[in-house]
């Protein structure tokens, strides 16, 4: 029982601090093919007096991918009147060019307005019409998720963070004493944290098995499951090997950390 | 010609600045010396003892421990040092969780001695101080006299060139002190190990030559003879 204390005072803290490193790179991963995916469904469509081509569209915007033009027929076609061929040939050559734009990265809504502004500078761009209504509210609704995520992983480090400092406090009352024994007797600051280095590695290692071991079961038992098409799409994402060596090396670094700033303060009593 | 352990000359000690603990004392104690520092509370008899073990860094003058300067030595010579040095404290400072047999091999363990070493030396050192099964308990399971006992087993552990004892026997029954005072002398007189004790009273049967410094209350040190 006393065994189980000891070690989940300091495991408790550590997992809610590798819990939100963890859920961090996750969201980062995931998110960055859902960025993707909404760059690519947003759509600007420029209607230009002169031919233009992909160079002069960059010129006014570095954004600017990637440049479709649409063809004039294509849009007669669409409007679907049967002209005389005569008529339609007249028509055809007095309509404006039209462009469909891809961007290179995925803009916030304001960076759009910017982009949008820029090119209105040609010219020769006479009208650029965007269909962002659902990219807005998609943006919208996706960086008020990931601010609100990212609130909770840091409020969760910070309360993390108490907690090891107060598990210091302890460390300190337990462990002062001995510290304090051996440093008359000539031990090194090593041999002095030995035990606790060896108390706070084990954690750690626990800490880091444990979360990881969550991501892998959510991966594995619970996405693969659900019906849910973006946590499906993303399932590999969820939990590499590699992460587990980053939650092991943070923590590690954490528990050492804690116990260096334990060791130093105990002061040998005169 | 005898060889100098501890070698003091104009000693001045001090907790802070203004107030001097131990004033302008020289003196030298060799090789093989028992020593008892005797005075009034409050006297430095505690604080000189600190300072042979590098626990108070002398305010003015010299002091020298086994060749090393106290003065300006340096964290890792007094790590060195203090592993040469038995210490007894009047509250034991045993560790309370570890065991009676862990306590006493303390200082073998820290200079990385094997466990058969430290097993056989206590061992053999629990039975000089009667002891011998009580390796497995706790501190806190002994009474003080056993307590102390195991003390200054674990200040004799590595055969140190110096044993500094703080009141060794102030609580402790005649039972107790009698077996901490022979196996002191047994230390001095065997291996010729120095001994430096601060006391209230010197014990009335004591069975070896030793010397005798008193500190009176304005902190001055004078051999009595």
């Amino acid at each position: 029982m006393k065994f189980i204390k000891t070690h989940l005072s300091l495991i408790f803290p550590l997992m809610a601090i590798l819990l939100g490193l963890e859920f961090f790179i996750v969201f980062d991963r995931t998110t960055e093919s859902f960025e993707k995916s909404l760059k690519n469904g947003y759509t600007m469509m420029v209607v230009a007096k002169n031919e233009m081509s992909i160079d002069d569209f960059r010129s006014w915007d570095k954004h600017v991918l990637k440049v479709e033009e649409i063809k004039k027929s294509k849009i007669l076609n669409s409007v679907n009147i049967d002209f005389e061929k005569e008529k339609g040939e007249n028509l055809e050559s007095s309509l404006p060019n039209f462009y469909s734009i891809k961007l290179n990265k995925y803009l916030s809504i304001s960076e759009l307005a910017e982009v949008k502004a820029n090119l209105k500078k040609s010219e020769d761009i006479t009208r650029i019409e965007t269909f962002n209504s659902v990219y807005q509210s998609q943006y919208e609704l996706f960086s008020f998720i990931k601010f609100s995520f990212n609130t909770f992983i840091v409020f969760m480090t910070i309360i993390g963070f108490f907690l090891i400092l107060k598990q210091m406090e302890v460390w300190n009352f337990l462990h002062a004493q001995r510290m304090k024994v051996m440093e008359i007797f000539g031990a090194s600051l090593f041999l002095r944290s030995k035990v606790l280095i060896n108390l706070a590695i084990i954690d750690a290692i626990l800490s880091a098995v444990i979360t990881s071991g969550i991501f892998f079961i959510i991966q594995n038992m619970w996405i693969r499951d659900t019906q849910m098409s973006i946590l499906k799409e993303n399932v590999e994402s969820v939990f590499y090997l590699s992460d587990f060596f980053i939650l092991l090396f943070a923590a590690i670094f954490i528990v050492l950390v804690a116990v260096f700033l334990v060791v130093i303060n105990v002061k040998e009593e005169e | 010609m005898s060889e100098n352990v501890i070698t003091a000359k104009n000693l001045t000690l001090a907790y802070d600045t203004t107030d001097k603990i131990i004033n302008n004392a020289s003196f030298t104690i060799q090789k093989g010396d028992f020593v008892f520092i005797t005075g009034p509370s409050g006297s430095g008899k505690s604080t000189l003892l600190k300072a042979f073990y590098g626990n108070l860094k002398p305010q003015e003058g010299e002091l020298n421990i086994g060749g090393l300067d106290m003065m300006n030595i340096i964290k890792h010579k007094l790590q060195e040092l203090r592993t040469h040095l038995g210490i007894v404290f009047q509250d034991y400072k045993l560790i309370n969780e570890w065991t009676v047999e862990k306590n006493v091999v303390l200082p073998l363990w820290i200079a990385g001695y094997t466990a058969d070493v430290q097993s056989s030396q206590a061992k053999r050192l629990l039975h000089h101080v009667k002891l011998t099964g009580k390796e497995e308990k706790y501190p806190l399971e002994l009474s003080g006299g056993e307590q102390q006992r195991v003390g200054v087993a674990r200040a004799m552990a590595k055969n140190p060139f110096l044993i500094l004892a703080d009141e060794p026997t102030g609580n402790l029954d005649e039972y107790s002190s009698n077996v901490i005072w022979d196996l002191m002398e047994n230390a001095c007189q065997q291996l010729d190990t120095t001994i430096v004790v601060v006391t209230h009273r010197i014990p009335m049967m004591f069975n070896i030559p030793y010397r005798h410094f008193s500190i009176d209350a304005g902190g001055n040190v004078r051999e009595v003879h």
